[in-house]
């Protein structure tokens, strides 16, 4: 088991590659080094590593991803409770339209068809005259 | 430029999306500014910290007029960081599509809840936070739900592509002589990243903002939270645990 000493300086070796050690920090870990072979070969296998996770390609982001988050944002604030309304008012407005187109126009055909109505709106117009009994 | 107003952005979030964003929003603070002038950096330093001064200055420009409602910058913002917020995603999920929902669920959250950037800290810093909390918020929500699935991983005919026609680069091909290096690459590609998920969720994140995605000490230090002595010993035991996975093919 190591000396907590040397763990300490060991644990310092990851900062000591990548530079990140103060001067007196850096000097334990290379007197660490010097003194053990064992030492030097984790270092030559973190140097290794390095060299190879930092050799992975860099990766791009698909070309339509600006697109895509812009669609998300679009559809979420659609979709956002406090505005649901907006998204229903269209559909309420045109079923309450219809609604009164159907009854209007009934009305209208109605009235049409009645001759009371039409001998109120002109008083000039005679009823058709009642069927006789003779005629028959 | 043509400006298109969101009303939205300027009023207060849904209850739902504010507990969305509450649960991996959390707000920025002050960062320190590496000045451009300081004399003990090196020329290269010097020109990192000239490159992260313009980056942040670019960021707060477009902030601004997203806040404004502007949702051109917001195309701005997410075109500037959507790979790197992608590829976070792809490495630590290992599933192109998962991947793909998780970084356009990170910049929905970032529009929601733009209002919330104080504008003190790094915008860079404060986007990476979001997306590892909702990275890290998936990994729990999938292992609850037994999710598995295999290593994609340049699996799919887009992935086949080069990087401009929109698919990646087999850099790994460089390290293996031979005429079938492409092959080998992504062969090779497949087993890290199918040896990086199996790694704890915590080590997995720090292999990959440090080794894959190259994020300096002091940025995922704002990132994750961590202790700056607590960075340096966990990534060294992610580094161990993954190196221990990877042993036969470190010779």
């Amino acid at each position: 088991m190591a000396e907590p000493k040397t763990a300490e300086a060991e644990e310092l070796m990851s900062a000591y590659l990548d530079e990140q050690l103060a001067p007196e920090e850096a000097a334990r870990v290379e007197k660490m080094l010097a003194e053990s072979p064992e030492a030097r070969e984790e270092l030559s296998g973190l140097q290794n590593l390095l060299k190879l996770v930092k050799g992975l390609p860099e990766v791009e982001a698909p070309p339509d991803f600006y697109e895509k988050v812009a669609k998300k944002i679009r559809r979420r604030r659609l979709l956002r409770g406090d505005n649901l309304w907006l998204l229903a008012l269209p559909f309420q407005v045109l079923s309450v339209v219809l609604i009164l187109v159907v009854a209007v126009t009934y009305m209208l055909l109605h009235l049409d068809g009645d001759p009371s109505v039409q001998l109120e709106k002109d008083p000039t117009v005679r009823p058709p005259p009642a069927p006789s009994p003779s005629s028959k | 430029m043509s400006r298109v107003t969101d009303p939205d952005l300027r009023a207060p979030p849904s209850p739902r999306v504010e507990a969305l964003i509450a649960e991996v929003v959390e707000p920025d603070e002050p960062e320190p500014q590496t000045p451009v002038d300081d004399a003990s950096l090196t020329p290269a330093q010097r020109e990192e910290a000239a490159r992260r001064a313009e980056q942040d200055r670019r960021d707060r420009r477009l902030v601004r007029r997203l806040k404004e409602g502007d949702e051109r910058a917001f195309q701005e913002l997410v075109q500037t960081y959507q790979n790197r917020i992608f590829g976070l995603m792809l490495r630590m999920i290992s599933n192109r599509q998962e991947a793909e929902d998780l970084a356009q669920e990170v910049f929905i959250i970032v529009y929601r809840a733009i209002g919330s950037y104080r504008g003190e800290g790094r915008f860079y810093t404060w986007l990476y936070r979001i997306a590892s909390n909702t990275c890290k918020n998936r990994i729990k929500y999938l292992k609850g739900r037994n999710f598995h699935r295999s290593v994609e991983i340049d699996e799919t005919p887009q992935a086949q592509l080069p990087a401009s026609d929109g698919g990646s680069i087999v850099t790994l091909q460089s390290q293996v002589p031979g005429p079938e290096a492409a092959t080998e690459g992504t062969r090779m590609e497949k087993v890290i990243q199918r040896e990086l998920a199996a790694l704890d969720p915590e080590h997995r994140l720090l292999i990959v903002l440090r080794d894959v995605q190259g994020l300096s000490y002091q940025d995922i230090i704002k990132i994750t939270g961590l202790q700056e002595g607590t960075l340096k010993s966990r990534l060294h035991r992610a580094r161990l645990a993954l190196k221990e996975r990877l042993q036969p093919y470190l010779r």
